[in-house]
């Protein structure tokens, strides 16, 4: 019950981007991908959900290499959020929403529908949204509707105990600092839940307070991987970041200047 | 109220309960021009007559084989050009597609003209005949679609205005092989080139009608299922293909289906400019932008525009007959300026 990702290279043209990347994702776990700006973050998550196909190595959603799953078998595995392109027609936010309900062959499933999409509004608070236009939203506010659409992609009713995961591309960009905190809460509770969850991340106390496990990634090579503290050190910050950083322990805090 | 709203995503044919109304309005509306349409005109007729059985011999036979093929004709053309141009819209994510500003009308045409030019009589007369032209049509507007595809790179977002570029070039190349056409056509043949500029719903019969009649209505039925998918790709290809829609069939189905209604339309009636474009814009004025409700909508009132544009043409200069293109670019066009203007202030 993993996603898998082994020795993956990608290149793109000439371009190098990630080399022998080898990575688990594991249900019920949040692991946040740090570095520098061009480090491979988004091209990884991009390699895990299927977007593009690796040079070299493969991905496996619970031991299927996923070049053999169908793309509708994929939409049942995981769920993406990333840089979204603006919606040129004039879709309702509900809409949106609604747009991550799967045609899943359970026949029971869509009688929970509403109860679920009512379920996912509430615990992103976009409540007082759903009835607005998307594109008169804000950018911060459209974020917050794309990930709830992302959490209806994955619902299911409990005590199902089909593995699902979540990958989330700086999830947190535009928002403030309370929908940030919230999006981080619903992100943990969602692990809970016994998804996995991988998340790009650039704010390092963020990294440090929330996620479980910390990949970092420096130049296209996943430079180190464990806790926070294992990864988040002076040293190896300092060297990939290539500025003076300071970390104090209790709590984990990273200062840089 | 639960069940409605799962109702709405997955089951229900023609959206909320409000859009289904406005379908079901616009069908009663077509009903009603429909009715009109085959009841006035130069001849004036009676279907209650006809039902009665009241009717002379003389106008059983004109509306049977005149006015009754004219009416299905215009309402299929217009069903398929509003269907095709909905369905454009949402797969190239342009609110400015339109089955005759990218040039696929114009290719279909081409196709039709090279057909009636140059085709061996044998062809003609043999049982493939009544299949010819619409065929002719279908490959032509298939080669510009599949000419789009190559030059916006597999219709990858390329901004609104390249796409419409590249159709103004299309309209031009069609322009003058039709043109080098008419110069080697004969004097009837070049009676028929020229109603394909302006487009004409005139002369034609059921022998012709039944072949395209089939090819339409089947495009019809293969578009409308993909109503979700093309929800979920205005997303982004990216994004749908995250959500299981397989883009590159989508691609296919809409392409194939698009070329099938438009070709065969052309070929039987001519160009006919800016219902593709006016159509869907309007029904999403109406009641909204989800294409379980957009499809059927814009195919509805294609059809009810088309009947009632062909009976202006019939009526306004009689005994003479407006050419319907004629009609439909008066309303269209100015139509178009609002919405260029309306994109720009939006800043797409």
């Amino acid at each position: 019950m993993t996603i898998r990702a082994t020795s993956v290279d990608v290149s793109i043209g000439k371009a190098q981007l990630l080399t022998d990347v080898s990575l688990d994702v594991i249900p019920g776990e949040v692991l946040a991908l740090v570095g520098p700006n061009g480090a491979g973050k988004s091209t990884f998550l991009s390699a895990l959900a299927g977007d593009l196909a690796p040079n070299e190595g493969q991905v496996f959603y619970d031991q299927r290499d996923i070049s053999q799953l169908s793309i509708q078998e994929r939409s049942f595995y995981r769920s993406v959020m990333s840089q979204s392109q603006p919606m040129v027609f004039d879709f309702s936010v509900r809409d949106i929403v609604e747009m991550g309900w799967l045609h899943r062959d359970h026949s029971f499933y869509n009688e929970y529908f509403s109860v679920a999409a009512q379920q996912i509004i509430e615990q992103c608070s976009i409540t007082s949204l759903v009835d607005r236009r998307f594109n008169t939203l804000s950018g911060g506010e459209q974020k917050r509707v794309h990930f709830a659409r992302a959490l209806l992609q994955l619902w299911l009713p409990q005590g199902s105990n089909e593995s699902r995961y979540l990958l989330l591309d700086e999830p947190l960009a535009n928002l403030d600092i309370a929908h940030e905190l919230n999006m981080l809460n619903v992100i943990k509770q969602t692990a809970a839940s016994g998804i996995g969850v991988l998340i790009v991340l650039h704010d390092l106390n963020l990294a440090a307070k929330f996620a479980d496990k910390i990949a970092l990634f420096d130049q296209g090579k996943m430079v180190s991987l464990g806790t926070p503290k294992q990864v988040l050190t002076e040293n190896s910050l300092s060297t990939v970041y290539g500025v003076t950083v300071t970390v104090a322990q209790t709590p984990l805090t990273i200062s840089y200047y | 109220m639960e069940k409605i709203t799962a109702h709405r995503v997955f089951t229900s044919r023609f959206g909320s309960p409000k859009q289904t109304a406005i379908v079901v309005l616009l069908l009663v509306l077509l009903a009603i021009s429909a009715l009109i349409a085959s009841a006035n005109g130069s001849f004036s007729l009676s279907f209650i007559d006809l039902v009665r059985g009241k009717s002379t011999a003389l106008q059983s036979l004109v509306m049977l084989e005149i006015r009754l093929p004219r009416v299905v004709l215009s309402a299929l053309v217009g069903a398929s050009l509003g269907l095709s141009g909905a369905a454009l819209q949402g797969l190239f994510r342009n609110p400015l597609a339109d089955p005759g500003l990218i040039g696929v009308s114009a290719g279909a045409a081409l196709g039709a003209s090279i057909i009636i030019v140059i085709s061996p009589a044998f062809l003609v007369d043999s049982f493939l005949g009544p299949f010819l032209l619409p065929l002719a049509g279908i490959t032509g507007a298939a080669s510009v679609i599949f000419l789009l595809y190559l030059l916006t790179t597999g219709f990858g977002y390329q901004g609104v205005t390249y796409m419409l570029l590249v159709g103004i070039a299309v309209n031009a190349i069609a322009g003058v092989a039709i043109g080098v056409l008419t110069y080697i056509s004969s004097d009837a043949e070049l009676r028929t080139l020229t109603f394909w500029t302006m487009g004409s719903f005139g002369g034609v019969t059921w022998t012709l009608l039944t072949p395209a009649l089939l090819i339409i209505f089947s495009a019809i039925l293969y578009m409308i299922p993909a109503c979700r998918k093309l929800d979920l790709i205005q997303l982004g290809e990216v994004e749908a293909s995250r959500l299981g829609v397989d883009v590159r069939k989508l691609k296919y189905r809409v392409i194939i289906s698009a070329a099938a209604a438009v070709g065969a339309s052309v070929a039987l009636s001519g160009m006919i400019g800016f219902v593709g474009l006016v159509v869907p814009h309007l029904v999403r004025l109406l009641g909204g932008v989800n294409h379980n409700y957009l499809l059927p909508g814009s195919a509805v009132l294609g059809a009810a525009l088309l009947v009632s544009a062909d009976l202006l043409a019939r009526l306004l200069i009689q005994p003479a007959e407006l050419p319907i293109g004629l009609i439909t670019s008066a309303i269209g066009s100015p139509f178009f300026l609002w919405l260029i203007f309306r994109l720009k202030k939006n800043d797409y």
